[in-house]
């Protein structure tokens, strides 16, 4: 069906980028809408092929200014209504081209018959032929373009999506409107679902940062429909929620749970506690430290206290005894023995770092775990993701919405080093790992200080795709965020955005109505840029088909914070089914509260066969209680029944 | 036109620097004059108030267009002129105008030429490569004055313009299924002007068929109000019945603004008809015909067919 034809003028000429076309007004067209230009031969006797994406579209009549129709229904717009006749009107739209065929000589596209494109020829003009044959497919649906009654899947490239070609996705949108995460799971369920066998395993590790976003992701939702069932059909993506998913929170501050919206008991089963010693942050203790704290000298003895003290016998012959430091407890007793020791001696230095720095460095160091209360833990223990034991397709969920900025700066900082150093060693247990981060302008804002996180976010941005690490980023405000992250993103989608960020120069190559759609888009539309794409295309997807978090933590109330007796029952229950209430009670009864939070925890670590005993082992021993016996009456003194004490 | 200038060189002409249309050259029109004519309706030409609200019953439109330029000289200064005309019938459907049938859209595209001035042999030479038309109607021996003969060719452009309208008329009437609103008189529009379906509407008044008494009559009429009806007679043309009818009000323009004469056949000059076609061309003031500078009487279906013509004659 012919839709318009393409004209053009001496003050609108048409390029080899951009054309213009009229259509009845009647006709299935609008921003976004792809077309193809039916030219005529070649030299060579093809037949010319230009496709393109409407970008703009224009309305007008015969009127040379309003004042003519306001005389014509003399000044009453109801007389409008009533003429006979309508104004004649056109309706013209502007393309900008997506792909000629053939490609070469590149020229002004020509005056030709204007059709709605096929699926075919979206996939022509996607370039998406390439990676849709048979023998190399590596197409991930990313949702649906819709023209009128017709509906064309729309894939990206997975060498674009996940490397190596290019990688990282970004996502921006306003927030509320259930674009920006929703958009995510789809993504990833489609990824998990069409990512070929033959370019290795795939997981992906999400950071929750706010409410319950994604406490659900196994369970299924019941908000799809019909429409939402038909896009997942038509993608070939299957209408069910994650099948493997871990979820990942530190403990909270009087660590009795994990700081989570999940902890329902009946969701406890695939939630772990998420907590590191001294070993594993000291490592990342630059992330928790700013410039002001570490300058070279404190960085000099951090080094020391790294390379030379931590988890090994330390003697010094100011120390009085030798300190096996393993523990933010036992770093702070070498501390204490190190200053003691230098004020005996009235030692001003000691192995070249001036006590000033000692001191400020102790300082810095011992307050982590306060400052990273329930993530960092002063016992040593740690309970980690399973690094090495990464599995295909699965989701591994880190909840840090409830946890402090600087908690979450270094379990991002921590994850992320691990994931990236696990997948250069080839040891993960998968060949890609998609990280998503939401708020990206949290971490990686354009301006502001350099801190850890946004160089390791740089980092992952230009190098993560030769890795396998892939980058899916959300935030608010694309225009917050560095240039080089979002610049490096292989491909972006656009949920509605805000006009004020639509104003910033980020946004000046997209035409003007092209802008107003995007700041109008409904649930469930997006903005595609990839790089196999010339233009954005819009697209549908579908509500995920998991659970979403109100929903989750209306269905799935979170419990208030147990006793201590009640968290130690349901801690050890996941590891011994026979542990009881009454047992816990009494394994613990005159326990200081630390003292049965470590236990807990060194026996959730080991895991033991017998765990009741290896529980029962983690308290100092003391002395067996026995039970208290009535104390016997006293005797009554002889004559006491007298009125006279002195009387014998 | 470019083979018709082929052909000139050709044939020995020099070819004419761009000029204007002639139709733009100021011309020496008949003088304006009043002429009387034979009330239908009453003894004398009175107002008339048009009862009831404007309706929607016009069908169709036709309107013709002409362009002509004088294209090269000949010797002794004869005009070679191209001349393009066109008619078409736009029908209503709905609240727009569409074409009604191929053959109700008409273009000629012609060489004027005075025959006898340039000699059998141009003539040939310039007939082998398009349409010509002779603009001569007579033999006369000597020379033309090169005005003259443009003057003529103007005119035989303009009647094939009007051969048009009157060939899309006659369709109409013969085949259409409503009143077609026709721009300017049917008196010589051959059976049209004997339908009861073509409604003549005059924008111009050069000549004011009315006698010095009743002018008032038809300067003094208000928006909605027309005179009552007369016989318009003529001896190369049919006799029609006629009306003035005021479409706008002419305040703080000259006395004609607005103001638009009605021909319809003799046969349907009854009163109760003329007042059903003023309103149904009462109706068709809106939308106004802005930036058209005739916009005061003409009908906004008359410019869109107007524009329709231009857009298919270029």
């Amino acid at each position: 069906m012919i839709l318009g034809r393409v004209v053009a003028t001496e003050r609108r000429p048409n390029t080899p980028h951009e054309f213009h076309f009229w259509t009845a007004l009647d006709s299935p067209v609008g921003i976004g809408t792809i077309v193809r230009v039916a030219g005529p031969p070649t030299g060579d006797g093809r037949l010319l092929s230009v496709y393109g994406v409407v970008v703009e579209g224009f309305s007008y009549t015969d009127l040379q200014t309003p004042l003519h129709d306001v005389l014509g229904a003399d000044g009453d717009p109801a007389n409008a209504l009533r003429a006979p006749t309508d104004r004649t009107e056109i309706r013209l739209y502007t393309a900008h081209a997506l792909r000629h065929v053939p490609d070469e000589p590149l020229q002004p596209v020509p005056m030709g018959e204007v059709h709605l494109a096929t699926d075919d020829d979206i996939a022509i003009a996607l370039r998406m032929d390439g990676y849709l044959r048979d023998d190399q497919r590596t197409a991930i649906p990313i949702g649906v373009y819709r023209s009128g009654a017709a509906q064309s899947p729309i894939y990206l490239d997975a060498d674009f999506l996940l490397g190596p070609e290019a990688a990282h996705l970004n996502i921006s949108g306003v927030s509320g409107l259930a674009t920006k995460t929703s958009a995510v799971e789809w993504l990833l369920s489609a990824i998990f679902a069409h990512f070929p066998a033959r370019k290795g395993s795939v997981a992906a590790v999400c950071f929750n940062v706010k409410g319950p976003d994604l406490c659900f992701l196994d369970l299924p939702s019941d908000k799809l429909d019909d429409a939402d069932r038909a896009l997942y059909e038509a993608t070939g993506v299957p209408a069910a929620p994650f099948a493997d998913v871990q979820y990942y929170a530190p403990w909270t501050a009087r660590g009795h749970a994990l700081a989570t919206l999940r902890t329902n008991e009946a969701l406890a089963h695939n939630v772990h506690p998420l907590s590191w010693g001294l070993r594993e942050v000291l490592q990342y203790a630059e992330v928790l430290l700013n410039k002001d704290d570490v300058d070279a000298k404190a960085d000099a003895l951090i080094d020391f206290i790294r390379e030379r003290v931590v988890n090994q016998e330390f003697s010094d012959g100011i120390l009085p005894r030798a300190h096996s430091v393993r523990s933010f407890a036992d770093l702070e007793q070498w501390f204490r023995d190190v200053l003691r020791g230098m004020e005996a001696n009235d030692a001003e230095t000691w192995r070249t770092h001036h006590v000033a720095t000692i001191r400020k460095v102790r300082n810095r160091l011992t307050n982590i775990s306060t400052r990273c209360r329930g993530l960092v833990t002063d016992d040593g223990t740690s309970h980690d993701l399973p690094f090495g034991e990464f599995r295909d397709r699965a989701v591994y969920v880190i909840d840090v919405a409830a946890s402090e900025d600087d908690a979450q700066d270094l379990i991002f900082a921590r994850v992320v080093s691990q994931l990236r150093e696990q997948l250069e060693r080839r040891t993960l247990g998968v060949d890609h790992v998609v990280v998503f981060v939401d708020e990206l302008n949290k971490y990686a804002p354009s301006d502001g200080p350099d801190t850890y996180v946004r160089q390791m976010l740089l980092d992952i941005a230009e190098r993560g795709r030769y890795l396998g690490l892939v980058l899916f980023a959300a935030q608010q405000f694309r225009s917050q965020v560095h240039r080089r992250v979002v610049g490096n993103c292989g491909t972006a989608l656009f949920g509605r955005m805000d006009m004020d960020e639509l104003a910033t120069p980020g946004y000046a190559t997209l035409a003007p109505a092209t802008r107003i759609k995007l700041s109008t888009l409904d649930k469930g539309q997006l903005m595609v840029r990839h790089p196999h794409f010339a233009q954005p295309v819009f697209v549908r997807f579908p509500r995920p088909a998991v659970l979403g978090g109100r929903e989750g933590v209306e269905r799935y109330p979170a419990e208030p914070e147990p006793s201590l007796e009640t968290a130690v029952t349901r801690t050890l229950r996941r590891l011994d089914a026979s542990v009881t209430l009454e047992w816990v009670k009494q394994a613990i009864v005159a326990a200081p509260e630390d003292e049965v939070l470590r236990a807990r925890n060194r026996t959730l670590q080991a895991r033991p066969e017998d765990v009741k005993a290896y529980f029962r082992a983690q308290f100092r021993s003391r002395v067996a209680t026995e039970p208290v016996t009535a104390r016997p009456a006293s005797l009554p003194l002889a004559g006491s029944g007298s009125s006279d004490p002195y009387g014998f | 036109m470019r083979d018709a200038l082929r052909a000139l060189r050709h044939a020995g002409a020099v070819v004419a620097s761009a000029e204007a249309p002639l139709e733009m050259r100021p011309v020496v029109a008949d003088p304006p004059r009043l002429q009387r004519a034979e009330p239908l309706e009453a003894r004398t030409v009175l107002v008339h108030r048009v009862e009831g609200e404007p309706v929607v019953g016009i069908a169709a439109f036709l309107d013709g267009i002409q362009e002509s330029r004088v294209l090269a000289h000949w010797r002794d200064g004869v005009p070679i002129v191209h001349g393009t005309v066109a008619a078409a019938i736009r029908r209503r459907a709905g609240r727009t105008l569409t074409a009604w049938r191929a053959d109700a859209v008409r273009v000629e595209r012609s060489l004027f030429v005075p025959r006898s001035a340039v000699g059998e042999a141009a003539w040939s030479a310039l007939a082998s490569a398009g349409s010509v038309r002779d603009t001569l109607d007579e033999e006369r021996a000597g020379a033309w004055h090169p005005q003259e003969l443009t003057a003529r060719a103007l005119s035989a452009v303009q009647r094939r313009r009007e051969a048009l309208e009157v060939a899309c008329a006659e369709l109409w009437c013969g085949e259409g299924d409503g009143p077609l609103f026709v721009d300017g008189g049917i008196a010589a529009a051959g059976a049209a002007a004997h339908s009861a379906l073509a409604i003549g509407v005059v924008k111009s008044h050069r000549t004011l068929y009315v006698d010095g008494d009743a002018l008032p009559v038809v300067l003094g009429l208000r928006a909605g109000e027309r005179t009552t009806t007369f016989t318009v007679t003529s001896p190369r043309r049919a006799s029609v019945a006629s009306w003035y009818l005021r479409l706008r009000d002419p305040q703080g323009h000259d006395a004609l603004w607005g103001l638009v004469r009605v021909e319809v056949a003799l046969d349907a000059g009854r009163p109760e008809r003329a007042d059903l076609v003023s309103r149904w061309l009462l109706a068709e003031r809106a939308p106004v015909s802005l930036p058209d500078p005739r916009w005061g009487a003409m009908a906004y279906g008359i410019r869109l067919t107007e524009e329709y013509l231009r857009a298919v004659t270029r």
